[in-house]
């Protein structure tokens, strides 16, 4: 077997007496879109949280690029190239699009004490990335604050690929957009695996998982519903499992019969 | 024009592909003129402020705009400045600090107490050499600590300041008794490194000791050539650049040019009101002729300048301004100018005639001003003819100005600046007439434009500046009155240079405005929050420091309630000056501008002649209107960004 980018056997985590996961495996591999999908309290908060290293896992093994990993901290997992970008984007709203997409790792000219940010490089390069990932930002100097969410999601892809992600990992990235913005976030997500990074997009609609994923992990209540290749499913299935089967069945059946009562 | 963005949302017109391709002179982007840039800047409100504060003081005082004056209010508005710079950092950086006023004083008589000379009640004895690094050492301790206990305990920084506050001023007053017996700690000339350090932190510009009589010369050469530079700039940021260049204006802008030169000599060989008119006039023509051939050399003509248009609106407009400035001028003759008694409380009726005129003047103005906005929206024919009706109404005001005044200011000052201002915005949509207005992004004319600019501004605060340090002959002999400017106003125009360089330019500055608009978020990149706090409070502590000294050098004492209850002063100069109250957005150089504004109000109401106890309402209602003021040109801001 082929050695991929990153390998989950049987990771699982505990909280207290809490199952939170248990025993979930799945795998990442470079230039592929793996999707994590599961509806609320499936364990998608807890699985990100441990590849990112804010959380730990308790059994099972974590292997990055063929080393087992436990990461302390998230800053050591963004040091071996997981980046997470959460639903809140850690942007800060009133700065320019170049000062959040550079916040934190400015390139500078000069020397210490004297040493001032690069922004003509700064602001080209800004513009340059997200032109990269197909993403046209009118005005880098564009509060964050002004621009659309879809938009907002595009800031923080490419702000994750430039500075160096192998596994871009996305949390609920579309869940708050409309049918248009989503449609374009996704296109970044196909744009960002394209590049040769590992992506993670994790999500509870099928609709844009299917698409756009090459790998998908369905999760419910902790426990893995199983672990596919996109040609060992197709989307119904996978809508299907995710809400657990039978029960969605009867909804339909129930569904069905309300509206027919209403003609 | 926001109106005319209406701009798809980048990310979902065309394919990614082609968006790509357009990545340079983004075609989506609605072209904002330079006024419009101009005005979504954080600090114009400020500017704004400080112009209206300064004329109306100047117009309501006898002696507001003189050397004596201006020495007066800057000497306030520095040590004032130097803090507001400071705590608008911090208050961009998310945080209070409560201690600042306090820790003034504290700075002060702590230096003080260590260069006291030693004695039953007398201090350490150190020299001003040790004593000046020391005390430095503890303002960055004081400031650590500040940063320290608010990061450590995550209790609001406005508590655990309050608490530094009133340490700080328990510590003053103690350790002043304690040690000196007296509530007030001074020193002699006798210290140690006292010859060294006193100019640095108290040195003085004696005007009256400077002569120089070609001093105004260079005056009117810096200020019209300053000037002609900001014109010339405004204009190539305005208009679309030509391709071929039309050597033919040339020739033209040269004849202008002689034109200014001539309208000066007229001006200097006669010294009379009347004969200024005439150099108005040739200034008028030659400023037109000038300005037209540079035009006529640089810029694309106007093909389509459209018939005139007047709607109802604009027709409204006009008639209310007109109207106003004609109430304003039946006010400025019906109340006698020359009257200087108390109308009423805290009024005198000078005061009373010129408030009246500002208002009706102000609101009239503003109106035709709008009228003249609206017109461009439609062509530049009915532009041409609101602002012809714009300038002649300022123009004819001026010349109301002149008959109606006593005051020298006003009979020549107010009266050619005036004419000025109607003549400038004559040959504007004269210009706007024949010219091509530039509705696409030129990155390599806005560089030379705003290279003019600072060019232009510099030369013009130049002239201003060198007439305020020296004296002629003459004016000596009219016995002016003296002025000393102290060298505390390099070390604010410094300090807030440097603070605006390092909030603009540098990591630290980023870090400052990320911490105060999203803590959180700047901490997941990799920001050093509590790092870049800490920082902050020392700047503010170090901040304390420098005025500490200013202070102690003045007098060579202090009372130990100095700088008490001044922190609130700190804030609302911040506040005026744009920098928001819950942090995260903001500017040190507007900071500087709020000091000033209240410096000069502060010095302006003992000028008119007021009641002095009567500031305090003064200060509340600029800090209202200010506040207000803020809010409506941020909101602008990111609108004109969406």
């Amino acid at each position: 077997m082929a050695e991929h980018l990153l390998e989950l056997e049987n990771i699982s985590k505990f909280y207290g007496n809490i199952i939170a996961l248990g025993g979930v495996s799945t795998s990442v591999n470079a230039g592929e879109v793996t999707c994590v999908l599961g509806d609320n309290g499936a364990g998608k908060s807890t699985f990100i949280k441990i590849l990112a290293g804010v959380h730990q896992h308790d059994e099972g093994s974590f292997l990055l690029e063929g080393d087992e990993m436990r990461f302390n901290s998230p800053r050591e997992a963004l040091d071996r190239g997981i980046a997470a970008v959460y639903q809140d984007l850690a942007m800060v709203p009133l700065m320019s699009v170049w000062r959040n997409f550079f916040l934190g790792s400015e390139p500078t000219k000069g020397v210490w004490p004297f040493e001032w940010i690069d922004t003509e490089s700064a602001k080209r390069i800004a513009k340059d990335e997200m032109a990269k990932m197909g993403i046209d930002i009118r005005d880098t100097e564009q509060p964050v604050g002004t621009l659309s969410g879809g938009e907002r999601q595009s800031v923080a892809i490419a702000r994750a690929v430039y500075f160096g992600a192998k596994v871009l990992i996305l949390d609920e990235p579309t869940s708050a957009l409309g049918v248009k913005q989503s449609g374009v976030v996704l296109r970044y997500i196909v744009e960002a695996a394209k590049r040769g990074l590992g992506v993670i997009f994790i999500t509870h609609n099928p609709n844009h998982a299917y698409p756009v994923g090459d790998r998908f992990l369905i999760l419910n209540r902790g426990q893995s519903m199983g672990n596919f290749a996109k040609e060992e499913i197709a989307q119904d299935e996978l809508t299907q499992l995710m809400a657990g089967g039978a029960e969605l069945e009867q909804l339909q059946h129930e569904l069905a019969e309300a509206m027919g009562n209403g003609d | 024009m926001s109106e005319t963005d209406t701009a798809e949302p980048a990310v979902a017109s065309g394919s990614a592909a082609g968006a790509m391709a357009a990545a340079v002179g983004d075609e989506r982007l609605a072209y904002r003129s330079i006024f419009q840039r101009l005005f979504i800047r954080p600090e114009i409100g400020a500017v704004i402020g400080v112009i209206g504060v300064w004329s109306f003081f100047w117009a309501v005082s006898l002696n507001f705009g003189t050397t004596g004056q201006t020495q007066n209010w800057l000497d306030t508005a520095a040590t004032l400045g130097i803090m507001a710079v400071a705590v608008s950092m911090l208050m961009i950086g998310g945080e209070f600090d409560l201690s600042s006023g306090a820790n003034t004083g504290a700075m002060g008589i702590l230096f003080i107490l260590l260069i006291k000379e030693v004695g039953d009640l007398g201090g350490l004895g150190l020299s001003i050499w040790i004593a000046v690094p020391l005390s430095f050492v503890v303002a960055m301790a004081i400031g650590f600590f500040n940063g320290w206990m608010v990061e450590r305990t995550a209790l609001p920084s406005f508590i655990v300041t309050l608490a530094t506050f009133f340490i700080l001023r328990g510590l003053k007053l103690g350790l002043a008794k304690l040690l000196t017996g007296q509530i007030s700690v001074t020193f002699t000339n006798d210290a140690h490194g006292y010859d060294f350090f006193r100019p640095i932190f108290a040195g003085e510009w004696q005007r009256n000791e400077h002569i120089w009589n070609g001093r105004d010369v260079f005056y009117i050469a810096f200020l019209l050539i300053g000037a002609a530079i900001v014109a010339l700039a405004v204009c190539e940021m305005h208009f679309v650049r030509r391709a071929q260049k039309v050597v033919a204006g040339l020739p033209i802008f040269a004849l202008g040019a002689a034109g200014v030169g001539v309208g000066v000599y007229v001006m200097h060989a006669t010294d009379g009101v009347v004969n200024n008119t005439i150099a108005a006039a040739i200034h008028g023509v030659s400023i037109l002729v000038g300005l037209y051939g540079f035009a006529l050399w640089r810029f694309e003509p106007l093909t389509e300048a459209g018939g005139l248009r007047l709607d109802r609106r604009i027709t409204l407009l006009l008639g209310a301004g007109l109207a106003c400035v004609a109430a304003a001028s039946v006010a400025s003759f019906a109340i006698d100018s020359a009257n200087d008694d108390t109308l009423f409380f805290p009024f005198t009726v000078q005061g009373l005639r010129v408030v009246l005129m500002m208002l009706f003047a102000g609101a009239g103005f503003t109106a035709l001003m709008v009228a003249a906005n609206r017109a461009l929206r439609d062509n530049a024919t009915t532009k041409l003819v609101v602002s012809t009706i714009t300038a002649g109404a300022i123009v004819a005001f001026g010349f109301v100005i002149r008959a109606s005044s006593e005051a020298v200011k006003f009979r020549t000052e107010l009266f050619s600046v005036l004419l000025l201002v109607g003549l400038a915005l004559f040959a504007w949509s004269v210009l706007g007439l024949r010219f091509a207005e530039r509705r696409r992004i030129d990155a390599d004319a806005d560089r030379a434009g705003v290279i003019g600019l600072i060019v232009g501004l510099a030369l013009l605060l130049t002239a201003v500046i060198l007439r305020h340090l020296f004296v002629t002959e003459d004016e000596l002999l009219a016995n002016v009155n003296p002025a000393k400017f102290s060298v505390r106003m390099l070390w604010f125009f410094g300090f807030t240079a440097v603070m605006v360089w390092i909030l603009g330019r540098t990591k630290f500055g980023s870090w400052t405005f990320a911490v105060g608009g999203n803590k959180e978020a700047a901490r997941q990149v990799g920001v050093p929050a509590a790092r870049t706090k800490t920082q902050l409070f020392m700047i503010v502590s170090g901040a304390a420091w420098l005025v500490g000294m200013l202070l102690a050098f003045r007098l060579n004492s202090l009372q130990a309630g100095a700088g008490d209850g001044e922190e609130f002063e700190y804030i609302i100069a911040a506040v005026v000056g744009g920098t928001m109250l819950t942090g995260g957005y903001g500017t040190a150089l507007g900071a500087a501008f709020g000091a000033a504004i209240m410096a000069m109000s502060l010095v302006g109401i003992q000028a008119a002649r007021w009641n002095t106890d009567w500031r305090f309402v003064f200060l509340g209602v600029i800090l209202l209107l200010a506040v207000i003021a803020n809010r409506a040109i941020r909101d602008r801001a990111e609108a004109a960004r969406r």
